[in-house]
Order: C-alpha cells, then sequence, then structure tokens
C-alpha cells in the first residue's frame, strides 16, 4: 500500500524566477534558505512520487469549462509552456509521470463522487515550474500534477477542498503499490493577480493564516479562514491557498513556517511551511 | 466578494486571450491585425475600443478575467516586459489601490522604493 511520508506548501509566484533579484537580498536570503530546508525534507523521505496541488490559472482550460480538479496523467510532463518561459525566466524541464497513480486518482475519485478531469499533455506555468524548480531541479523524483479551479466563480470552499484532500488522501493509501509520496500544495499567500490591487499583500493575514497552521487545529482552521476572508485578502490569488487545505487532509498537528516574507516586488505573499505528523 | 467576480464568463474577448495566447501565429496577428482578429472572435465595438486603448480600468469593469489584464499587456510589450508596463498601465488604472501598494513596499523593504523596470 502507498505511504505519504512528506508534506509541504509553498508559495508559486512567477517572481520567485522571473524576477527574483527585485526583491530585497534578505527575502532572497529567506527564501533559498526555505527552498534549501525543503529540499532536505524531501530527500530525507525518498519519496518515489511527488503528488502536486496547485491550480490552473486559465492556462489548461479556457473559460467556458473550468473543471474544478484537473489530473496530468502523461508519461512525462514538459514546461514551462511557451510564451511562459521567457516571463518565468525557465528553460524548457522535462519531469517523469507517474500515469499510473495518476490514473487511480482520477478513477477512484469518480468512485468516490469526485469529479477529476484529466490531461495527458498538461500544460504549465508559474503554479508547477516554479516548485518544480527548487524542490525538484533535476526532475528526478516523478510528479503527479492536481490543478484546481480556484480563480474561475465559483470558487470552491475550503472545506469543499479539505473533503477532497481526504477523499485523496484515502484513495492513495489505497494504491495497490509500495509508492512513498509526497505531498505538496502550491500557491498563495495573499495578492490579487491582475485585480486592482496587483501589486499589494497583505501581510496581516498572511501571518495570521500561518499561525492558524502552526497552532495545528484543521477545524479551527476551517472555521475561521473562510472563502470571503481569502478573497478579502487578495481577489482571485489568495484562494490558491485552497491548494493548502487540500494538503492540510493529510497532515496532523502543527506545521514548521519555514519562511515569509510579505514580497510584492515577487508578486505575492510569499511563504513555505512543512508538516512533521500525518493524519492517522 | 472581491474583483474577480465581476468576471463575464461569456465575455468573447476572455476567449479570445486563451486561445491568442497560446498560438504563435494569432500572436503575431495581435500586433499587426488586432481588428481582424477581434472581429473574427466576436468582440463587441466596445471590448475592441478597450482592448486597442489598453484600458485596463475599462477592460476589468466589462467583465475581463483579471488574470488576462498583465497577459493583455504582455501580449502588447512582449512577454518577459511583464512589470514596467503593467505598473505604468495599473497606476492609470487603479491610483489608489497602486500607490498604496507602492507606499507599502517602500516601508516593507525598508528602503525607497525601487524602480520596478
Amino acid at each position: 500500500m502507498a505511504e505519504v511520508v512528506c508534506a509541504m506548501a509553498m508559495t508559486h509566484s512567477p517572481g520567485l524566477t522571473g524576477w527574483f533579484s527585485r526583491a530585497s537580498e534578505e527575502y532572497q536570503t529567506l527564501a533559498l534558505r526555505a527552498f534549501d530546508e525543503m529540499r532536505q525534507r524531501l530527500a530525507a523521505a525518498q519519496p518515489d512520487v511527488i503528488v502536486g496541488f496547485s491550480n490552473d490559472h486559465l492556462l489548461n482550460w479556457p473559460i467556458n469549462n473550468t473543471p474544478e480538479y484537473t489530473v496530468g496523467i502523461g508519461e512525462e510532463h514538459v514546461g514551462p509552456a511557451d510564451w511562459y518561459d521567457e516571463w518565468l525566466a525557465l528553460d524548457k524541464y522535462r519531469i517523469p509521470g507517474h500515469p499510473a497513480i495518476a490514473r487511480h486518482i482520477v478513477n477512484e475519485g469518480a468512485r468516490r463522487r469526485i469529479a477529476f478531469s484529466y490531461l495527458r499533455r498538461m500544460q504549465f506555468d508559474d503554479g508547477f515550474s516554479v516548485p518544480m524548480h527548487y524542490l525538484n531541479p533535476e526532475g528526478r523524483i516523478p510528479l503527479v500534477p492536481v490543478s484546481m479551479n480556484c480563480t474561475v466563480p465559483p470558487i470552491p470552499t475550503p472545506e469543499r477542498a479539505y473533503q477532497v484532500g481526504g477523499a485523496i488522501r484515502d484513495l492513495l493509501r489505497a494504491y495497490p503499490g509500495p509508492e512513498r509520496i509526497a505531498v505538496i500544495a502550491t500557491g498563495g499567500l495573499s495578492h490579487e493577480p491582475g485585480g486592482p490591487r496587483y501589486f499589494w499583500v497583505d501581510e496581516e493575514f498572511d501571518r495570521w493564516f500561518l499561525d492558524l497552521l502552526k497552532r495545528g487545529d484543521h477545524q479551527a482552521l476551517l472555521r475561521e479562514c473562510t472563502l470571503e476572508r481569502m478573497e478579502a485578502a487578495g481577489s482571485g490569488g489568495t484562494a490558491e491557498l485552497l491548494a493548502w487545505a487540500l494538503v492540510l487532509a493529510f497532515t496532523a498537528g502543527p506545521a514548521d513556517v519555514l519562511a515569509y516574507m510579505p514580497a510584492i516586488a515577487w508578486r505575492s505573499g510569499t511563504g513555505m511551511v512543512a508538516w512533521n505528523d500525518f493524519a492517522a | 466578494m472581491g474583483n474577480v467576480e465581476r468576471c463575464d464568463k461569456t465575455l468573447a474577448l476572455n476567449e479570445m486571450i486563451f486561445y491568442v495566447r497560446g498560438d504563435a501565429r494569432l500572436r503575431e496577428r495581435w500586433k499587426t491585425d488586432l481588428e481582424g482578429l477581434a472581429c473574427e472572435f466576436g468582440l463587441s465595438p466596445a471590448e475592441y475600443e478597450a482592448l486597442r486603448d489598453q484600458d485596463i480600468r475599462r477592460l476589468n469593469d466589462m467583465g475581463v478575467h483579471q488574470y488576462y489584464l498583465p497577459q493583455i499587456l504582455r501580449l502588447f510589450h512582449g512577454a518577459s516586459a511583464n512589470s514596467h508596463p503593467a505598473l505604468e498601465a495599473y497606476k492609470r488604472a487603479f491610483p489608489e489601490e497602486t500607490a498604496q501598494a507602492m507606499a507599502l513596499q517602500a516601508q516593507l523593504e525598508g528602503r525607497q522604493t525601487r524602480e520596478l523596470r
């Protein structure tokens, strides 16, 4: 039976690769140190596969059809998508997929009444490219990318993300293979991509949210951190934290906050966390 | 709810950006024949004019998804020119919000706001 051996979350803002040096040196140092720590934790956990949770920024799906969840089921993933490589200042990369686990999520999800769309050739922007650049730079660990919609109304609620996270946790554990699985959420913290507050971050919200993770009380977090609260802290962007709410369902107890930077220059509140304990 | 709720999911412009962005040939036509392209995608005259004028405020108000606003600027100004044209356009479109954000950045980083290039 497959086993979850690592759970972490991080911001994926394009500035982290595209224009990294525009933030202060202090922020750059904090971010690089946190990425080192995350890489070390990942290496120590010896995962066979990363199941990553991010969001589709209207890249894979046009606005007339935006599924709630999409799984990349290909043998290999290639990114960044054309036109995004220059923006992210990243060369094309290749990461092996894990079609068996990806297809297991789609089909077992359906049996649990959760609709997962899938793509054999998913396109990648900052959502997976930035985390993979820092955490899996040589593409050695296979990736199952799961993207969610958190920006085209209706936006799902944190409770829903947590519920889906619990279902994915259970169906991964039921996977008939010995794989060791790392789950990584990417997105957030506060930002409003393209909106009137495009150049703004909400430090107070971010620190409050990270404190909730440090407390480790899932029900309190879900009760207090509503979708409305996320939207108030940056519309159409802060709700990327739904990926964090989803991964929360794999964990137990407090998260370690590895770094936080209210980095307007990178275009979002920037944070990295890791959990030490997993849901029973 | 926030700004993203303004989005008109049925606006032709919201479909057009998706297809242009992913197609090098259409990206080129964006630069040489925007009006023809707008016509083919069924944009209204108001949508076309706001797009031609790169008027972020008007585009946002009519329901263009907010993700597409900086992408529209990148289609006009180049993919790597993501900051400077965007900052200038947002200063014009949302002067109050952008000024507050710049002041906050200066305060947060404890230094003069850098000129975003």
